[in-house]
Order: C-alpha cells, then structure tokens, then sequence
C-alpha cells in the first residue's frame, strides 16, 4: 500500500513538470523577496504573447511593463507626464494639426532608437488593421501622418480634433496606444497573428523571464533608456511577479485578502468596501488610496447607472424612468454597500478635478437644485406612475393593460453581486416588478436593447464632460432591432440634445461656451433621466507597505496616475515605488 | 395488569405501529435518517407557519447582524433575516428534489418496464440510449442547458426539470435489471399459466415486488437532484434572487463571508444541506437493507 | 474475447462520444447567446470602455471563427475537427486553441484527480467492507458511518471550511495556489515538496468528499456476498477469519466496484470545477469553469468532450480487463 503511494506521488511529480513544460523558462538570477514586488491577478493571455498589435491583446496583465506610450496623464495632478516625446503641440488654432517631437535618448530593448519611423508605423497601423482598438478613431480624424525628421512627426487631421492628443495618444486608465517597433513588425506578414515572445524588442522597463499559468515573471533591464534620459531614478523593484489568482472579481477574494493580510501579496486587484476594511483591521501594514480611512480608494471613470432602451415602453415615457430614479434611496445604498461612504451618485462622470469644477459651476449648481436628481420620494414617483397610465395591482406591482413594468437589472456577476440585489429590492418596494438577472450573455442584451435595466458603466469622460454626454447622441442611437454600440444603450433620440453636442464638439474644453452647451446638456439628462446614475465606481486597491511604499494616495499623489498597477499607467506606480526598511 | 395486555398481545400477532418499531430498531440507518428528515420537515413546516416571507429578501433586516434573540442565525450583507431565509431555502430545495426525484423515478420506472417486459427492439433501444447516455458526465449537460436557456424565466421548477432531463436512466436500468431477474421467478411463471394478463402481472405480481427498489431509486434521484442544485446554483445557473440553500452559500462565499467574519452566513446553509443528503444517503443505505431481505442483519 | 465483441466495444465508444458532441454542439446554439460579442463584453468591462468600432470587430471575428456559416455546416465542421483532435479555439482567450488549454491545465488536474480518487478508492472500500463484517470492532463501523454522513458534505462546502479553518486560522496550510508565489519552478527537492505542500488541502477536499459514496456501496456489496455459500462454506473449512475477510470476501466485492471506478472519474471532476476554483488551481476544473461563465463554448464542448471519452474509454477498459480479474466472465 504504500509502495503504491509512493509510486502515485511520484506519477504526480512527473505530470507536474509536464504541466511546467508549458511555459516560458530562462535562466533565471536569485532575486530576494525585499527586492520582489508581488502582484495578485488573473491571467489568461496565451503564454508568450507579447505583442501590442497580437488580436486579443491586454496591457492587462503585466504588458504595460514593456509598452510605453508618447505620453502619460496623472488623472489626480491633471497634467500631462510627457514620455516618449517631449512634447505634443497643437500647431493650428482649430485642432487639425498636431506636431510630436520624440526624445532623442529613447531606445528599444536591443539597443535601436526610437524614432519618428515607429511612430508614423504605429499611426499607419492603427489606420490600416481592422482588428486594431483605435482603427475607428484613425480613420475618422486622421488626414495624414509624416516623419518630418528622425524626432519629429507632423500629423494631419481632416476636422478639428481637440481630443486626438488626449484621448487616443495619451495613455490613461485603459486607453490610448503604446508605440510599437516598426524594425520588428515590419518584417513580420500578419502582425495580428504574431506572438511576440518572450524577447520582442521593448521600450519598457522590464522584461519577461518566467511565465507558466500561475504566474509571469518581470525582472528590471538595467539598461532602461528613461533612467538615462532623466524621466526617472533607477527603480528599485527589481522583479514583479504577476500571481494568477484565478477566476474573476469576487470569487475567492478571500483567499486574495487573505495573503494580503500576510504580506505574501504586496496588491491585488480592487476589493470590497468590507473586505479592505477587513484587511486593514488584520494588518495594519497594509493601506490604500485614502489611507486607512473610508472609501478606501480612488475613483475610476466608470460611474454606473441603471441603463435602459428609450425606444422600449414603458421606458419611452421619462415619467417612467424618472419615477424609477424616485424609488431609489441613494442614502441607504451608501450605508448598505459601502459603508456610509458617499458613493451613491447623480452624475455619469467620476469627479476628477476638470469635471469637479465643472459640477461646481454656478450654472450646474442651479440645475442640480431646481431638478433634484438624486431625490428619493416614493409619493411623487407613485403620482409619476398613476399620471403615466399605471394602476397597483394585487401584488402591489404597478400595471398597465395587465402587464407588470420589467424591471429586470441585468448585472455582471462578481461587480455587481453587492449592489444589484439592493436595487431590486427598491425597486421591487417602489412598485416595480424587478429581480437580479447576472445572465453571461447580459452585454449582448443590453446592445440589443431588451425590455428591463442594464447596470453598467459610462466609461467616458475624464477632464471635461463632452465624451459622457456624447454616448446620449441620436447618432448612436440605432433603431431597435440592431445591435447598439458600446455604452450606447439608451438609445435616445431628441433633436435639441443633438444640436448642443454638435455645437460643443469643435470646441476645447476651455472656451466658456463650452461650459454653458455642456451645463445645457446635463440639464436635459437629468429631466428626461436619460438614465439612473446610481454610484461612482471606486478602486479600492490594497497597498502593503512591508515591503514597498511611495504609493499613490490622497496625500503622496507621487505623478497622480491612479494606483491600478493593470492600468496603463501601471507602470509609473511600480517604477516609483521604494523599498521598505 | 400489565403482564395481562403483554400477554394478549403476544398472543394476538403485534400490531403494525409495533412491528415498523421493531424492524426501525434493527436498521439504525434507516431511523437516524428519517429522524433527521422528520426535524428538517417540522423545522420547514413550523418555519413557514410562522415566518414572513418577505424577511428572506434584501432590504428587510439591519444588515451584518451575528445570531441573537431577535435574529436566531443572524442578518447577512444584503439585510436578509437568515432565519426565514433558511426555512423557504429548505422548502425550495425539497421542492427541486422532490419534483426531479419524482419525475426521475416514474419516467425511469416506466421505461425500465417497457423495455424488461416487452423486450425485443424497444428494449434494445431504451437500453442503449441509456448506456450512451450514462458516460457523460450529467453535471456537465445541466449546464450546458442551463446555460442556454434564457435566465430571466428560470424559476425553482425550471431548475428542477434540468435536472431531471439526465435523470432517468439510472433508475430505467436498475428497474428494467430487477423487471428481467422478476419475469423469471416461479411467481410470474404461475400468473402466466393461471391466464393473468401482462396488465395484471404487472400491476399484482411484479410491481409489489418492485416497490422497495423504486423507493431506493426514488431516494437516489432526490439525492442526485438536491445535489445538482446545488452546483448549479454554484456556477451562477438558478434563479438569483430566491434564497435557495445554494445561492445564500454562494452569495456568502462570494462576499468574502469568513474573512470578514459572517461565519454564521454560509454556516447555515452548509449544515442544512449536510443534513439533507446525509439523511437521503442514510435512508438510501436503510432501504437496501429493505430491498434485498437476505442482507438484513440479524438482531 | 472476439474481435466482435471488441468491434463492438468499440463501436459503442464512438456512439459515445458522437452523443455528446451532438448534445453539447446543438444546445448552446438554440440559445441567442453570442460569445464573441460576450469576449469584448469582457473587454470592455475590465477597461472600462468600449472601443467605438465593436460592431465592426465582432462582425470580423465571427467570420474568422465561422460563426456566420449555417448551423449544419458548422456542426459538419465541427464533427470532423474532432475526428481530426482538432477542437477549436477558444473565443475567449483567443487565440489560445481548446487543445492548448487543456494541455496546460490536464496535468494539474490529473495528478490530483488520479491521486485522490484513487486514494478514496482504496480506503473507502476498505472501511466499507469492514463496516460490513460481522467481527469489525464497533468503533470502526462507527467511524465508516461518520464517513457516510460525510458524502452529504459536498466537496465545495469541504473545500470552503477547510481553507478558512486550516488556512486562515490554524495557519497550517497554504491558502491554494500550486507553489508558493515568486518561485521559480525548477527540479529540485524543494520545488517538489513545495508543490505536494499546496496539494494537500484540495486533495482532502476531494477525498473526503468521495469517501462516503464508496464506503456506502462496498458496504451493501459485501452485506450481499456474506451470505453466499462460499462464505460459509469457507468458515466451515476453518480458515482464518484474516484470510476469509481478504480472499473470499474483499476480492468478490471489489469486482463490481471497479466498474464504478470510471463512472465515478466523471463525477470526480465535477468536484473538481468547484474546488479548483476555489483553490486557484489552473486545472481542467478552473478552465471549464471560467468557460461556462463566459459561454465560450469550444472550450466546453472540448472538456465536456474529453472528460466523456475518458470516461467511457475507461469504462471499456475496465470491462476487457474483468476477466483477467474474475475467471468466471468471458466476453463473446
């Protein structure tokens, strides 16, 4: 019996090295943990895939470390952090021409020069290949791009573009493009097939030495252009380890608090409300954005509402949506979910300094008070619904020709398994016949526009309110039958709202008549309720200062990117962190 | 006095009641087993007498609240009251298990007949289905159909009917290995000669003598069922909102429960449901003993 | 054994395994659930926006995936992809193909699957068949009967206390994973231990969890074969109780549960997708489970096809081997 025991463990040995035979192995130096950044996330990209340009490509998940980008922006400084190129500049007055000098000390990792070739490659790539993410935005703007010399590249758009620069080459959050090698894709046919591999030239800091499918490992190149070029001290991070935590948000956090609380993870992905406090009561080590103070963390830009199709009755009719938004109590979701933090929210953009000021204007502030947006009345939504045609039925659920309202809230399981139920049961006391559907396939619903409420995210704006308020634009608002685009959900269709965002669109955010078209715009979101802006969405991030600190927070903003170290700017944070005593 | 009853009842053969007494003192299993059945079914019964239902949804209760007077196993995140929660968790898990057992065993049994008695093509058909069937994995079709099928109109009924779908043939070839071993025996033998028709044998001789097999297989099924359920509801396939044992596990797990120190959240539901299926897996285990008499244990 | 009987066999595999290809291919498809849009779903929810061209990317990739042919066409394809091992690609994690996924994950599942199931096997035979036997001391029995109460505690709830109680508070094992973060995998002893370390608690999960099934079975197995007149007939020899208990009585009820042997593989790696999961493991458990909740169905359909043909393949395995074990049974 236990000779057969002892042939077992050694079986399992032997399929074990076979499960390592999947991976990418070098030699690989002894690093100590001091000197060892531990990150936990789930990772799913194919091993050895590396290039930017590779169809299904995430900057997710350790990519960002090698990718850099002609520009970051420090969304908490609201400045701009110039990297690659040392400086972009509009050079006409109405946005069509923008010129872009790269830093001449910029290099890739085998040693060649970054220089105007790469850049015009890159545009011309993102212009010509369909599966590329910013092929849309290429082909709308871009009129032509030329190396004006080995550093500076002139780029020409067919109609005003004050946003190019911003929103498509400045890497933020989750958007922008990174620069790619034109040496090495150039030679390669189907640059949307090619892997990359574990040594494809790089501009970035680090590279990959070990990756099998628990966990991808980063070591520091000492030759780093930037440290050179004076962007940046040499880091201290020597190795990032990317530990695959599995699954997805939710599931297992747990275990994921757990190791934090051990400091066997120095971060991980965001956490909940309870959870981080949780974290923080078991270690004190361990802090985020806000310190150790509620919420616990940033703002990211994906404000949520309740979305639904206009075009769909009863939600036609803004007496409906608007009685809805009258059942909701965003005081006892903030107590509830999070706390008794105030994440409960009126807007769909998250408050960053450009939009902060924007809501404090005078113009909004009168708005705000004349709509109440965030009012909860159960008697004046009631009053709403009998003026609409709805009658109560036995089973207290307003009715109209014998049909309940649905009220369905399609959700995504894991973010929003803390919120969603709260919402129905509100919805469900207001009258409305609601229940929690955390369907797989509930973005396909919501782009097809069913009957019911689709929880979701705007995901727009940063430093003025255009984009956000842009997704209400008739332009995207197809017929019912075809599939809306992304966050386009609404559907809406009203003339007036057009004319203002046309008028804005040409505009730079500084131009006061900007302001006045965007307060303009807010004030018809709000009285026809759009949709029901329900909370911002928060980053609660844990930060373990035993081994590193110089994180990013309220009071050490460091280059004001947000702490997400999957976010683009991800990069910043680890490159800025320092070791430990 | 005493001796005097004792005696006459002695003499007269001991009465039903006395009879099951003794044969539930033999067979530990089957007792333990439906003793517990018996508590969940009063706790259930009581429960619903008693509860409003309403407390086993959101928004109901202060949230976050451990096991007091006023909350006997405490409030969980959403301000569910766990105590109702619990009793229509465990009315919704029997509904499943009885629903897809039931449905389960008279399909199985009806086929298991067919394909025994009749023989010929059906049987070779019946049989083969079911032997094709039986290797893969059950599990794993419930949630390929549930899956597919639009989740907004999953109810506890539609959740028990999936499982039910890969339910049938176990008992179809147990009923239809006992039918053929039966079709063999001197009793079916002499209803034939005596000119009994296949209705009668049927339904006099054969089925009587079936009835603890398919009791074991009833069982079986509602175990499978109760089972199935759960996993489903684990994978995110039931209808979110009910507080069916499984959804307030998952929903506890999912909420990080333990770590932030809700013990008494998932610690409900897992002992529920260990109750439940160690009690069918007990009364399983005493029905055998039932139906093959020849391995009843001695006093 | 005749060639008939092994064509037969045979013959009864492929009937198998074009079942449940044709089961897993036909259902997910009545639904209108479309799993490249649901991919960049994915996309879009981690970043947090949607690229404004989605439309157009979806439209390009469901043509690269032969999604927009007739249904039949693709079930012909699909058919004869399989008779080629060739299963597709995942959509999901494209471009990683279904073969690649369960490369990488296969051998983390097998060596804890083959172990665990075989060690449930083995002891929970063993006290089923004790708990069976007249001579068994009571504290035995009575333990053999804890382990049935145990069968009612499904693998996941095991999984779920035992992290929390031995992880989180006792400290005493790690919380899941294969091996520590931040090492590097190597040969060496260290490694090794370090990754039978991490198998421990999952291993007991699923142990515990399956024990019961075999105790309950072996024990009615063996209550039966008591009283056949062999037994006694043994007795009456006078030979040790030692020896009537090994081979008269263990041996002729083990037989048939060996065939439940590969049946309960199957059952086995249900367990497995939940407390995979839970554990974090990167096996065949973790990866259906990520793929039911995306809908990639390729990636389904491949491991449910897998897992079947194991299964069944075993299954025949098992029953051309019976008669090496049991001299009474041929197969004509």
């Amino acid at each position: 019996m236990f000779y057969k025991i002892k042939f077992l463990s050694l079986s399992v040995l032997l399929i074990a090295a076979m499960g390592l035979s999947n991976s990418i192995a070098q030699e690989v130096a002894d690093i100590p943990r001091e000197d060892t950044l531990h990150l936990g996330w789930s990772l799913t990209s194919p091993i050895g895939t590396t290039n930017p340009w590779l169809a299904g490509y995430t900057h997710q998940q350790g990519e960002a470390l090698q990718w850099e980008p002609l520009s970051y922006f420090g969304i908490f400084t609201d400045k701009e952090i110039p990297w690659l190129a040392d400086s972009m500049e509009y050079t006409k007055d109405d946005f069509t021409e923008l010129v872009i000098k790269l830093n001449p000390m910029a290099k890739w990792s085998d040693g060649v020069s970054v220089t105007s070739r790469d850049v015009v490659f890159t545009f011309e790539g993102q212009k010509n290949i369909g599966t590329l993410p910013y092929n849309a935005a290429f082909n709308q703007f871009m009129e032509s791009v030329e190396a004006v010399d080995d550093l500076t590249v002139k780029l020409t758009f067919n109609q005003p573009a004050p946003r190019f620069k911003f929103e498509v080459l400045t890497l933020k959050f989750d958007t922008g493009i990174p620069i790619v090698p034109a040496h090495v894709l150039e030679a390669v046919e189907e640059v949307s097939e090619f892997e990359g591999g574990a040594d494809m030239p790089h501009s970035g800091p680090y590279s990959i030495v070990s990756w099998d499918v628990n966990q991808k490992v980063y070591d520091l190149r000492e030759d780093w252009w930037a440290v050179e070029a004076g962007r940046i001290d040499t880091p201290d991070v020597k190795r990032v380890v990317y530990f695959n935590i599995g699954g997805q948000v939710g599931q297992g956090m747990d275990i994921v608090a757990q190791r934090v609380v051990n400091s066997e993870l120095d971060s991980a992905l965001d956490m909940r409300s309870s959870v981080i406090d949780n974290i923080i009561a078991n270690n004190p080590k361990v802090t985020t954005h806000s310190g150790d103070q509620p919420p616990y963390g940033y703002l990211d830009w994906w404000p949520n509402s309740l979305w639904m199709n206009t075009q769909l009755a009863p939600y036609d009719d803004a007496r409906v949506r608007r009685a809805m938004s009258l059942v909701i109590n965003r005081g006892l979701i903030n107590d509830f979910v999070y706390e008794g933090a105030e994440i409960a929210t009126i807007y769909p953009f998250p408050l960053y300094p450009g939009l902060q000021a924007f809501v404090d204007s005078p113009a909004v502030k009168a708005l705000e008070e004349e709509l109440q947006p965030g009012l909860y009345d159960p008697d004046a939504s009631a009053a709403l619904m009998e003026e609409a045609g709805f009658t109560m039925n036995r089973d207290d659920l307003w009715e109209k020709d014998g049909e309940t309202v649905d009220a369905t809230i399609l959700g995504f399981e894991g973010i929003h398994s803390d919120i969603v139920p709260i919402l129905v049961e509100m919805l469900r006391n207001g009258g409305f016949d609601s229940d929690v559907s955390f369907v797989q396939d509930a973005y396909q619903q919501m782009g097809d526009g069913v009957a019911g409420l689709y929880m979701f995210g705007h995901g727009a704006s940063l430093k003025d309110p255009y984009a956000a308020l842009e997704l209400y634009h008739s332009r995207f608002s197809a017929a019912n039958g075809t599939s809306a685009g992304g966050n386009r959900f609404s559907r809406y269709i009203n003339p007036e709202y057009d004319a203002i965002l046309d008028e804005m669109a040409p505009l730079s955010d500084d131009d006061p008549r900007f302001q006045e078209l965007a307060a303009e715009a807010l004030g018809i979101y709000w009285s026809e309720q759009i949709d029901i802006p329900i909370i911002q969405w928060l980053h609660r991030i844990p930060y373990n200062q035993t081994n590193w600190t110089n994180w990013p927070t309220t009071a050490n903003p460091a280059m004001g990117t947000n702490g997400a170290f999957w976010a683009h700017t991800g990069m910043l944070v680890i490159t800025n962190l320092e070791a430990a005593e | 006095m005493s001796s005097v009853s004792l005696n006459q009842n002695l003499i007269k053969r001991p009465g039903r009641l006395v009879l099951l007494g003794r044969y539930l003192r033999r067979n530990p299993s089957l007792t333990i087993g439906l003793a517990i059945m018996l508590g969940l079914t009063i706790f259930t019964v009581y429960g619903l007498l008693t509860i409003n239902p309403k407390d086993a949804y959101p928004l109901a209760v202060r949230p976050q609240q451990p096991p007091s007077w006023k909350y006997p196993l405490g409030t969980d995140f959403f301000g569910r009251d766990l105590y109702p929660a619990m009793v229509i968790g465990l009315w919704q898990t029997a509904i499943i298990g009885l629903f897809a057992g039931a449905l389960g065993t008279i399909v199985g049994t009806v086929l298991g007949f067919l394909s025994a008695y009749f023989g010929g093509i059906l049987d070779k058909t019946i049989s083969t289905i079911c032997q094709i069937l039986i290797p893969i994995p059950a599990f794993l079709i419930h949630v390929i159909i549930a899956g597919a099928i639009d989740k907004r109109s999953v109810t506890i009924l539609t959740m028990a009917f999936v499982v039910f779908m890969l339910a049938w043939m176990g008992p179809t070839l147990v009923i239809r290995a006992q039918v053929l071993t039966m079709k063999e025996r001197q009793f079916v033998s002499v209803a034939k000669l005596s000119g009994m028709n296949s209705f009668g044998i049927i339904f006099r001789e054969i089925l009587p003598n079936l009835l603890p097999f398919i009791a074991a297989a009833f069982v079986n099924q509602v175990f499978q069922a109760v089972f199935a359920s759960l996993y489903l509801s684990v994978v995110g396939l039931g209808p979110l909102r009910e507080p069916l044992l499984g959804n307030t596990l998952w929903s506890a797990q999912s909420q990080a429960a333990f770590f932030n120190g809700w013990w008494w959240w998932p610690i409900g539901p897992t002992v529920a449901l260990a109750l439940i299926l160690a009690s069918l897996a007990l009364i399983n285990m005493g029905i055998d003993e039932l139906a093959n008499p020849r391995i009843r244990t001695s006093e | 054994m005749s060639l008939k009987y092994i064509g037969q066999r045979i013959l009864y595999l492929f009937l198998v395994v074009w079942a449940a290809s044709t089961i897993t291919f036909f259902i997910p498809r009545l639904s209108s659930r479309n799993p490249v849009r649901e991919r960049f779903a994915e996309l879009a929810r981690m970043g947090g926006f949607a690229p404004a061209d989605l439309e157009k990317i979806i439209a390009d990739y469901s043509r690269a995936f032969g999604l927009d042919k007739p249904l039949f066409q693709q079930y012909f394809d699909y058919l004869a992809g399989i008779a080629r091992f060739d299963l597709g690609v995942s959509l999901n994690l494209y471009p990683k193909t279904v073969a690649m996924l369960l490369w990488e994950s296969l051998p983390w599942t097998i060596g804890l699957l083959i172990v665990t199931t075989i060690l449930a096997f083995v002891i929970g035979n063993l006290l089923g068949a004790l708990s069976a036997w007249p001579q068994t001391p009571n504290w035995i029995r009575g333990f053999a009967t804890s382990f049935v109460m145990l069968q009612g505690v499904p693998p996941v709830l095991l999984a779920i206390l035992l992290i929390f109680f031995i992880g989180f508070k006792l400290k005493l094992a790690p919380l899941g994973g294969v091996y520590s973060i931040g090492t590097i995998p190597e040969f060496s002893l260290s490694f090794i231990l370090n990754l039978l370390w991490h198998q421990m608690l999952p291993a007991l999960a699923l142990i515990f969890g399956s024990l019961g099934g075999w105790v309950l079975s072996m024990r009615g197995m063996g209550v039966t074969i008591q009283g056949e007149d062999y037994v006694t007939y043994a007795e009456h020899k006078g030979l040790g109780a030692r020896t009537i208990f090994r081979d008269y009585y263990l041996r002729n009820a083990l037989l048939p549960q060996v065939t439940g042997f590969a049946l309960a593989l199957g059952n086995v790696v249900v367990n497995a997708i939940v407390v995979e999961s839970i554990f974090g493991l990167p096996g065949v458990g973790s990866v259906l489970f990520a793929a039911i909740r995306s809908n990639d169905f390729l990636v389904i359909y491949g491991i449910v096809l897998f897992i079947t043909m194991g299964v069944a393949t075993l299954m025949i395995i098992v029953e051309l081997l019976y008669p090496l074990l049991d001299p009474r049974i041929k197969h004509t």
